[in-house]
């Protein structure tokens, strides 16, 4: 019943069927017609009155107005501060990207209208003139390259955690007006999925006024803002919401909505109780659970996709049993991810065969995920002499799509090895985060349920700071491992360099540096009078909205 | 210990109130149930995994709940059905609820009586001191004591356990040692850092209560005459002023074990316990299964009230048998 | 002891006590795991960075300087920054406030409408059915946790009859009451008392059965004392008595032992903040203790230190004020 083909085959089915529900949406969004056309919306002046009063949510067919509630709300202002999904996905409205990412495929223009790499490890960018500020400046190529600065050099700005995302970056300068170079170390393939994914741009004039902490700029009110996007801040309420609303002076097509609320909700029923009573349009992470509910809704409609994020089990190799390859390998014999998926996660997730997500760029579809396979589980652990061994597995809390319960699933499999004695040990996320921070020496915590979104795109934002020397959460040591990484880092042919990524990845599943979970699944409640697809990236666009 | 006046009166109000007996009801049945846990319960609380065929959780006997299962790749209504091996259905990672039940009670009593037997034996000897000495003594040892009321109880304690960490102690259960209940955990978890934590947050109510009685003994002929017959203060303090304040301390302790266990379910439902065989972890479980699985929040919270009703009733016997004037801070 | 004396050296008192809470706070960071620069930081970020930001928030210091910059922030209103967010912390705590006095105010109010008719309602029919009802309902209130109750509310009004939203607030009642009085638009009214109706009512059951108990007990000691039966016989109507007399003399002792169950109340909206998702300073304070944002959680637990020594101060100069033997003790 849970062979493998038998389970992707569900998969397809669903993704076939997702895409199908989707298309009916589209249609019928149709129907509706424009939500412009709609001019009797009673306008209250004021933002604070609008999204609470029931009267006017309960409105269902007028999309004027859109309100998008995240479990997470961003609580910093400055744009190249902070690295996760739900704060770029509400400041990349007002901070737009400089291209358009396309999961799966690569970068398309944007801001930037042309590039072109020049052989020597620096790519020359052009830029659209006539892109203004939400200030009233033009934005000029000098202004991408201060941006860039402040990303990746701790002197300038704020200690930025983009840096991560931008590591083969060496640094950029403004060669014209709208002309700039940016120099890179690496393959000029990996640079692009880079600076293709966190090239923002910020005005030089403006930033350098502003008050700062850190060199991040602080606020909280709505003149901290000023980007290039379609959207610029009318109101701001740190932690509680920010509203946004169509630039006149934007460059490309007006978008569609007269407003733009982002708030947040940690509370998934809460969030769904947000969505039921029209107090929000889109939410993200939706429980399993909570799915039938939602979807049985007349206006409401469930959209999901399997995301970049791998969730996956850390086994720090300095550390005993898990510096046996043996061991490590009979933990993934041990668990089986496919219950876990069919059980707390409702059918909600992938399984992981390898450290990259399928659609990224070196993923290996010839490797199946390990097997649940109990016996060949015991007699690695008896062969890696590690028998009777106790481990605690520690598992963080509220972080990702029921984590907690997949983790203390995980933990009780390992538990049923006659040979194995495994504890779950339920935490905040920091420790987790503290532990996955300190290293593969770091003994403190050598056994953690972790995620990590691959969303570049590349599987080298996947793998290289978990596997390689001096990678900033390098937690598992391997010579091997990490000469063939360097080595895919500075080649140059793009499908030359596709193919050492996929060898690596074969190798990893070998080497079994982690037990490997699933891709977490996106699941968003959405009134269904939005056309809209989820990404595999988590990013929520409203341009991308009808 | 106790005079027989005291007696009397304990026994008088006892027969005449029908609360009193409840209370002593209640809290014999959760005693009850927490001791002989591994003999009742009907499956080891922390084995995982028992779903029905379909990957769902159990509901209690007699309920149904619907979902929707992936068969043939395609999404299906699914009405899940009830089983007699799980009594009280099974949670959201499959754990058996009622014996998981049953576990709840041994660590919120767990906590209830060595919480509050610190903060007892950590306030009462603080509290003699600086009422028995007076003056300086007193003053400063007071000034320590307004710095912890300063806190309300829930905030210190969760600051507290933010830096302390959830720390457990395993402790052997007797039960499954003496061979009654293989198939049951072999030891069980004490929230070390709960424990020391809401006695850290509640001893200051004993130490006022201690000081108030040592300050009003201090002053009587008898001390008086033993201090003139030059028996050392420490001596005078043991055999003549402990004695004497025991009253209130057993009154006020009785109604702090019910604060603490209300206080304890609160840190776990916030996620400090440490442990997951708690009431207060349960409810926190459940909370994102209210709207299809509500009996996960809610069994567990009716244990909690029973137990603290009972303790309560209790307590009101004691104060209305033995009318001491004391305070103290609720926990929940 | 003259009452300015008393007052003065009450202050001197809570200036001690807040110090306390300030060196008790600073030394809870000083010992506790964790390298604050991970906070801040990406998980991926390189040792010079670390080091960089470590020096820059003075975490390479002694800790007697670090102690001493942070006594010197805290008497100028300068809380540091937030590490997680970086921005300055008493903005952070003080716009937090209004929420949880709201929820304070609501419970309160929840409580002494329903509690005190109940209370005498209890008292003046001693043993009978209302008196039962009256006793066994203020057990079970003091004997349930506010977050469970709170749940059950939300699982019965909200989930199941769809009657309240599951908690957060929309809206500041300050905003609501500015919009209503000027454009006489009530929605955001409503709509902010549609969502405080069921924390307001998980927070206040504790206080409801605590003061109709204290009411209970209040009134049926007072109803025995002389000046009652004299009166009566005097002739003047019952209820008149009941409510005007009776029922003043017995507030004295509640609204005492409401002074102390502050603590109660401050613990129990930190609790009822997060099951409803209310943006109040409990909220704020937990998210703190999450995500080890020691600058942030000092700030908070100073904040209602200074706030809860202050208020007790002025309850007990209103105690010596009415009572001068308690200024002379």
């Amino acid at each position: 019943m849970r062979s493998d083909d038998n389970e992707t085959n569900r998969r397809k089915v669903l993704q076939l069927t997702g895409a199908g529900v989707t298309t009916g949406i589209v249609g019928l969004a149709g129907c509706l017609g424009d939500p412009d056309d709609d001019p009797t919306e009673d306008d209250d002046e004021n933002g604070d009155a609008d999204d609470g009063d029931d009267d006017d949510a309960l409105d269902q067919d007028d999309f004027d107005e859109i309100v998008i509630t995240q479990g997470e709300f961003p609580d910093v202002v400055d744009p190249v501060d902070h690295i996760t999904g739900p704060y770029f996905n509400v400041y990349d409205h007002v901070y737009e990207p400089l291209f358009d990412f396309v999961p799966g495929e690569g970068i398309e223009p944007r801001i930037v209208t042309d590039w072109e790499h020049t052989g020597d490890g620096s790519v020359e960018l052009e830029i659209q003139e006539g892109v203004m500020f939400h200030n009233g400046d033009e934005l000029m190529a000098s202004d991408i390259a201060y941006t860039m600065e402040r990303q990746i050099n701790p002197d300038v700005g704020p200690a930025s955690d983009q840096v991560a995302g931008l590591g083969s970056i060496e640094g950029a300068e403004a060669t014209g007006d709208y002309e700039l170079t940016i120099e890179y170390s690496g393959a000029p393939d990996l640079a692009e999925f880079e600076f293709g994914n966190y090239a923002r741009a910020m005005n030089e004039a403006w930033t350098e006024e502003q008050e700062t902490s850190e060199g991040a700029i602080v606020g909280d009110d709505e003149e901290i803002f000023n980007g290039t996007g379609p959207f610029e801040v009318v109101d701001f309420e740190p932690d509680v919401q920010i509203v946004l609303e169509p630039f006149d002076d934007y460059w490309g097509d007006v978008p569609d909505f007269e407003q733009v609320i982002f708030n947040g909700d940690g509370e998934s029923s809460g969030r769904v109780s947000a969505l039921r009573t029209g107090e929000s349009q889109l939410i993200d992470n939706v429980l399993p659970d909570e799915v039938p509910d939602v979807r049985d809704e007349d206006e409401l409609d469930i959209r999901e996709v399997t995301t970049f994020r791998n969730i996956f089990l850390v086994m720090k190799n300095e550390h005993e049993p898990f510096d046996s390859e043996e061991f490590r390998q009979a933990m993934n014999y041990a668990v089986d991810n496919e219950e876990i998926i069919n059980t707390v996660l409702s059918g909600y997730g992938a399984p992981m065969s390898q450290p990259t997500p399928p659609e990224v760029n070196g993923y290996n579809p010839d490797l199946d995920p390990y097997p649940h396979d109990l016996e060949q589980a015991e007699e690695l652990v008896e062969d890696s002499g590690h028998a009777g061994v106790e481990i605690t597995l520690t598992v963080p809390e509220g972080r990702y799509l029921n984590d907690a319960e997949v983790g203390q699933l995980a933990a009780d499999m390992i538990d049923d090895l006659p040979n194995v004695d495994c504890e779950a040990d339920i935490v905040e996320f920091p420790e987790v985060s503290d532990a996955n921070s300190a290293g593969v020496d770091d003994g403190e915590v050598p056994f953690y349920l972790i995620g990590w979104g691959v969303i570049t795109g590349d599987a080298d934002y996947g793998m290289a700071g978990f596997f390689m020397e001096g990678g900033g959460v390098q937690n598992f040591r391997d010579e091997e491992l990490d000469e063939a990484l360097a080595a895919s880092q500075v080649e140059e042919d793009p499908d030359e360099r596709e193919a050492l990524l996929m060898d690596i990845n074969e190798m990893a599943r070998e080497k079994a540096p982690w037990v490997f979970l699933h891709q977490q699944e996106g699941i968003y409640g959405i009134n269904d009078a939005i056309d809209w697809d989820p990404r595999e990236d988590e990013s929520i666009f409203v341009w991308d909205m009808n | 210990m106790i005079p027989e006046r005291l007696k009397a009166s304990l026994k008088r109000e006892f027969h005449q109130s029908l609360l009193a007996k409840v209370g002593l009801g209640l809290l014999i049945l959760i005693l009850f149930l927490a001791l002989f846990a591994p003999i009742l319960a009907t499956h080891d609380p922390t084995t995982s995994r028992y779903w029905d065929d379909q990957g769902n959780s159990y509901p209690p006997l007699g309920i149904t709940y619907d979902t929707e299962i992936a068969q043939e790749g395609e999404r299906v209504e699914y009405t899940v059905e009830p089983t007699t091996e799980h009594l009280l259905g099974t949670n959201n990672v499959g754990e058996d609820i009622y014996s998981k039940f049953l576990y709840g009670a041994r660590t919120s009593l767990l906590v209830g009586f060595f919480g509050t037997g610190l903060a007892v034996l950590m306030g009462v000897p603080f509290g003699l001191i600086a009422g028995y000495y007076g003056g300086r003594v007193d003053d400063s040892m007071m000034r320590v004591a307004d710095i912890m009321l300063a806190f309300p109880s829930l905030v210190l304690a969760v600051a507290l356990i933010g830096v302390l960490g959830a720390a457990t102690i395993p402790i052997p259960d007797p039960i499954v040692m003496a061979g009654f209940a293989e198939d049951m955990p072999e030891y069980m978890i004490l929230p070390g850092s709960v424990t020391i934590v809401v006695a850290l947050v509640t001893w200051v109510w004993f130490a006022r209560v201690a000081r108030g009685e040592a300050m009003a003994i201090r002053s009587e002929e008898y001390v008086k005459a033993a201090r003139s017959m030059g028996a050392s203060n420490r001596r005078i303090l043991v055999t003549h002023v402990l004695p004497n304040s025991l009253t209130p301390v057993i009154v006020l302790a009785t109604i702090q074990v019910a604060a603490i266990i209300l206080l304890e379910s609160s840190l776990s439902y916030l996620g400090f316990s440490g442990t997951t065989l708690s009431w207060g972890y349960e409810i926190q479980q459940g909370q994102a299964y209210l709207s299809t699985q509500w009996w996960i929040a809610t069994i567990p919270g009716i244990g909690i009230v029973l137990a603290v009703i009972g303790i309560n009733l209790l307590g009101d016997w004691l104060r209305d048998s033995l009318d001491p004037n004391i305070e103290g801070e609720h926990g929940g | 002891m003259t009452f300015g004396k008393f007052l003065v050296r009450r202050l001197l008192q809570g200036v001690f006590v807040i110090w306390g809470v300030i060196t008790v706070m600073f030394a809870l960071r000083a010992v506790s795991p964790g390298d604050p620069v991970n906070l801040i930081l990406d998980q991926a970020a390189g040792e010079e960075l670390r080091q960089q930001v470590r020096e820059d928030l003075g975490l390479d210091q002694p800790m007697y300087i670090q102690y001493l910059d942070y006594l010197q922030g805290i008497v100028v209103g300068d809380f540091g920054f937030s590490y997680q967010s970086s921005r300055p912390v008493l903005p952070m705590v003080l716009e937090r406030v209004p929420a949880t006095l709201e929820l304070a105010f609501a419970a309160t109010i929840v409580a002494l409408i329903i509690s005190i008719p109940l209370g005498v309602v209890s008292a003046t029919r001693r043993n009978e059915p209302a008196d039962y009802g009256a006793t066994i309902g203020s057990l079970v209130g003091i004997s349930t946790p506010n977050f469970w109750l709170g749940l059950m509310l939300i699982l019965i009004l909200s989930v199941q009859l769809g009657l309240f939203p599951t908690g957060r607030r929309p809206v500041a009642f300050h905003d609501s009451i500015w919009i209503a009085l000027t454009t006489f638009h009530l929605g955001p009214l409503i709509t902010w008392f549609h969502h405080i109706i069921l924390p307001a009512v998980a927070l206040g059951t504790y206080f409801t059965a605590l003061i109709t108990r204290l009411t209970r007990s209040g009134m049926i000691d007072e109803l025995g004392k002389p000046y009652v039966t004299a009166t009566e016989a005097k002739g003047l109507p019952g209820v008149l008595i009941r409510y005007k007399h009776v029922l003043r003399n017995t507030m004295i002792p509640i609204i005492t032992v409401l002074g102390l169950q502050l603590g109660t109340l401050i613990g129990g909206a930190v609790i009822t903040e997060i099951v409803f998702s209310w943006p109040g300073l409990g909220d704020r304070f937990i998210a703190a203790v999450n995500n080890r944002d020691w600058p942030l959680l000092q700030g908070v637990v100073v904040f209602i230190a200074i706030s809860f020594v202050l208020i007790n101060i002025c309850v007990d100069a209103l105690y010596a004020k009415l009572n001068p033997k308690v200024a002379a003790q």
